[in-house]
């Protein structure tokens, strides 16, 4: 077969040249019966090829070669994730494991658990604070994804529809001015919460006002969304009758789903994963403490021996919600909702 | 159902460099009838879009008035005038299904479900989607996404229909197809239409007014008939018409009160009305820009004295004609369409690169235009007498080609 194979692949290499000679001989000698043929380019000319038997077997062996090097191509890039994926995921596991150690809770040298069991989790919801810091969190989180989206869209649309006088310089200056890191303002923040009492114990309310301020310059991602809409949208829709807002809200939201929910999800995360700020403002108030910050309290030197695997308790109560939330909602982040707009 | 008036109107994008501020749309005026079908038409970035979007609201208006139905409508928002827009592109809405598209403009109204499902079905029925109103436009093809477009304007019962260019995004056998069913259409729904297209054949057969357009200004206003048989310039004869019309340099030449052209060294005379319209209007002696349809050319027997000697470059076989592309003796490039019922299978054969053959025109297919103003002698209101009347032997006829002019995209 293979030899077989080999001596086609030779006969295919081989006419062009045939072909050349055979069409440029009759061109001189003969004439117009004979000149549409040789308009056609030499490729079309298969005369030398129909003495084969098989003519389609090369193409046929070169794929099976190309199968088995993507199959190769593949497994490396498999077993590179693989590796990734354990390094990155051990401390996660880590932190799982060390949460269901009931003999001790202070760290120890080796990495499953004599005793399993759920004490930690159990103390965690019994004997601290830590319900506090979990409700002040999602308190804000919930505060924070609402009022932080709606800014945010319309910021968003209103830059990426609108053409107003300033809109280019408003941009420019929003993309500088985020390039100054938000510790430069602490201080600042810090004095005015103070002033107005949303510090210490309110530090929650203080904090929502801080997250959700500054969220409008957050617009980026959203209007890079929106500007793949086509406008021609948002024209039909008002010749159809729809005010400005019933565009926003009856055409472009429904179809920027995937957008509106990051835009939701990242509000909702800020709060979990802040720490400088929010420990700032807490100023050592437990009851105005997040979960990061509460839970580090416990990781001072006195008491991590005897906190420390209710801490990676803690650690992953606030990460598994996290996470099912994002599987949940993973799949809008790729569905592709413009099909069909218009022609593509 | 209504007037559209359009006075000075004028459209200036500011531009951000601050270079020249040239206006998209110039001095535009023009009253559309109610009822009418109106076809803006013009090459690309002519300002026919722009136009029909200062009509839709969807563009300020720099300068002028437009009136719909006697209100002057500068400053209404779209939602408020009371049209009807079908885009190139459909403009669809992709979350809702082909009845809920249909039905946006009705449910933002707050109609009836009864009155909104009726108008609805009605219009599936009249466009042939019955069967698709369940789906989502990602599930049609592009006709069918052409018809749901037409059909969400449709339902509106509006008082103008606007169109732009909705059926370029379409392949040329369902384009054709779409353009017969909206002259069907058209008489079922009654109603003004405005229709920008950049396909004269589109204007041609839809409008019962073509306004055809250049770089912002109107170029004539007619209809389909006297923009092709009188056109105002230059622009327009070669924009109208497909192939585009020959245009040469030629002398026109008074003897004895009457005409003659003097074209490629051949010297033809202008009978007909033509003659008479030249000698009404006192043409007199002059260089024009002679301007003769391809379809308008015959081919002619070598004896013939009005025979002008060409040599085939290109023989295009369209099927019930052909289109050849000669070379005049003195390098100008004509086109010429012969309908292949008048030749024998063997002259068809001969007609091929390098074959000679002799042509000819009559009097009453010539137009004449300006060399300077490119407007039509027999139409234009300023008709300039040339400067000093050259005796037309003495004069070489020029040999620069003029065909650099349109841009038919």
């Amino acid at each position: 077969m293979d030899l077989e194979n080999k001596d086609i692949v030779q006969e295919v290499n081989e006419i062009p040249q045939e072909t050349v000679e055979t069409v440029e001989a009759p061109t001189a000698s003969t004439p117009a019966t004979q000149e549409a043929r040789v308009t056609l380019p030499p490729i079309f000319d298969y005369s030398a090829v129909e003495t084969e038997e098989t003519p389609v077997a090369p193409p046929m062996k070169r794929h099976m070669g190309a199968k088995a090097k993507r199959t190769l191509s593949n497994a490396i890039i498999y077993i590179i994730l693989g590796i990734m994926t354990v390094v990155w995921l051990f401390p996660f596991f880590c932190l799982i494991l060390e949460s269901f150690r009931v003999e001790t809770t202070a760290q120890v040298g080796y990495l499953f658990p004599k005793q399993w069991g759920f004490d930690n989790y159990i103390r965690l919801f019994t004997e601290t604070d830590f319900p506090r810091w979990l409700l002040n969190t999602f308190v804000m989180g919930v505060f924070v994804a609402i009022l932080q989206t709606i800014i945010v869209l319309c910021m968003s649309y209103t830059l990426s529809r609108l053409r107003f006088k300033g809109r280019k310089f408003l941009m420019n200056f929003m993309l500088i001015l985020g390039m100054f890191p938000g510790f430069l303002s602490m201080i600042l923040l810090y004095k005015v919460l103070s002033d107005v009492g949303l510090y210490e114990a309110n530090a929650p309310w203080g904090l929502i006002l801080v997250y959700v301020a500054s969220s409008g310059m957050g617009y980026y991602i959203s209007k890079g969304f929106f500007d793949t809409i086509p406008t021609t949208l948002d024209e039909a829709a008002r010749v159809d009758g729809a005010t400005r807002f019933q565009v926003f809200y009856k055409v472009i939201l429904p179809l920027s789903k995937p957008i509106v929910i990051y835009t939701v999800l990242m509000g909702f995360m800020a709060p979990f994963g802040d720490f400088v700020l929010a420990k700032y403002i807490a100023h050592g108030a437990v009851e105005g403490m997040n979960v990061g910050v509460g839970l580090w309290t416990w990781l001072e030197r006195t008491l991590i021996n005897t906190n420390y695997t209710m801490f990676c308790a803690g650690g992953v109560v606030v990460a598994v919600p996290v996470t099912i939330l994002f599987l949940c909602l993973q799949k809008y982040y790729v569905e592709g909702v413009t099909g069909g707009a218009v022609k593509g | 159902m209504a007037k559209v008036k359009l006075t000075n109107v004028r459209k200036v994008y500011e531009n951000k460099t601050k270079g020249d501020n040239k206006p998209a749309v110039d001095d535009f005026n023009l009253e559309i009838k109610d009822k009418e079908f109106v076809v803006f038409v013009g090459p690309s970035g002519c300002g026919k879009s722009t136009t029909l979007r200062m009509i839709a609201g969807l563009e300020d208006i720099t300068a002028g008035t437009i009136e719909i139905d006697g209100v002057v409508v500068n400053d209404l928002q779209p939602k408020d005038r009371d049209i009807a827009m079908v885009f190139q592109n459909y403009a669809l809405y992709p979350h809702l299904s082909v009845f809920e598209n249909m039905a946006f403009s009705l449910r933002l109204r707050k109609v009836p479900q009864e009155e909104v499902y009726r108008r609805v079905t009605e219009a599936a029925e009249i466009l042939g989607i019955t069967e698709y109103l369940t789906r989502k436009p990602r599930a049609l093809s592009g006709g069918q996404r052409q018809r749901v477009a037409i059909g969400r304007a449709m339902v509106r019962d509006s008082k103008v229909f606007l169109m732009d260019e909705p059926l370029s995004n379409l392949d040329a056998k369902l384009r054709n197809q779409m353009r017969a069913e909206i002259i069907l259409l058209r008489k079922k729904i009654d109603t003004t239409f405005v229709y920008v297209t950049h396909d004269q054949t589109e204007a041609m057969t839809l409008g019962d007014r073509i306004v055809i357009m250049k770089d912002g200004f109107i170029m004539q206003v007619g209809t389909p008939v006297e923009v092709f048989d009188m056109p105002d310039n230059l622009f327009v004869a070669e924009f109208i018409g497909a192939p585009k019309m020959n245009t040469m340099r030629a002398q026109l030449v008074e003897e004895e009160d009457k005409y003659f052209v003097v074209a490629h060294g051949v010297k033809m005379e202008v009978d007909g009305e033509k003659g008479v319209a030249l000698s009404d209007r006192a043409v007199g002696s002059r260089e024009v820009i002679l301007g003769v349809r391809p379809e308008h050319i015959t081919m002619t027997t070598p004896d013939d004295p009005e025979g002008i000697h060409c040599t085939v470059q290109v023989n295009e076989m369209m099927g019930s004609e052909l289109h050849l592309h000669v070379v005049t003796d003195d390098g100008e490039k004509l086109i010429v369409r012969v309908p292949t019922i008048t030749l024998s299978n063997e002259e068809r054969f001969a007609l091929r690169f390098g074959a000679e053959i002799y042509v000819t025109f009559e009097g009453k297919v010539m137009h004449f235009f300006d060399v300077d103003t490119e407007k039509n002698l027999l139409t234009a209101a300023d008709l300039e007498t040339p400067a000093e009347e050259v005796p037309a032997e003495e004069t070489p006829v020029e040999e620069t080609p003029i065909d650099e002019v349109p841009n038919q995209d």
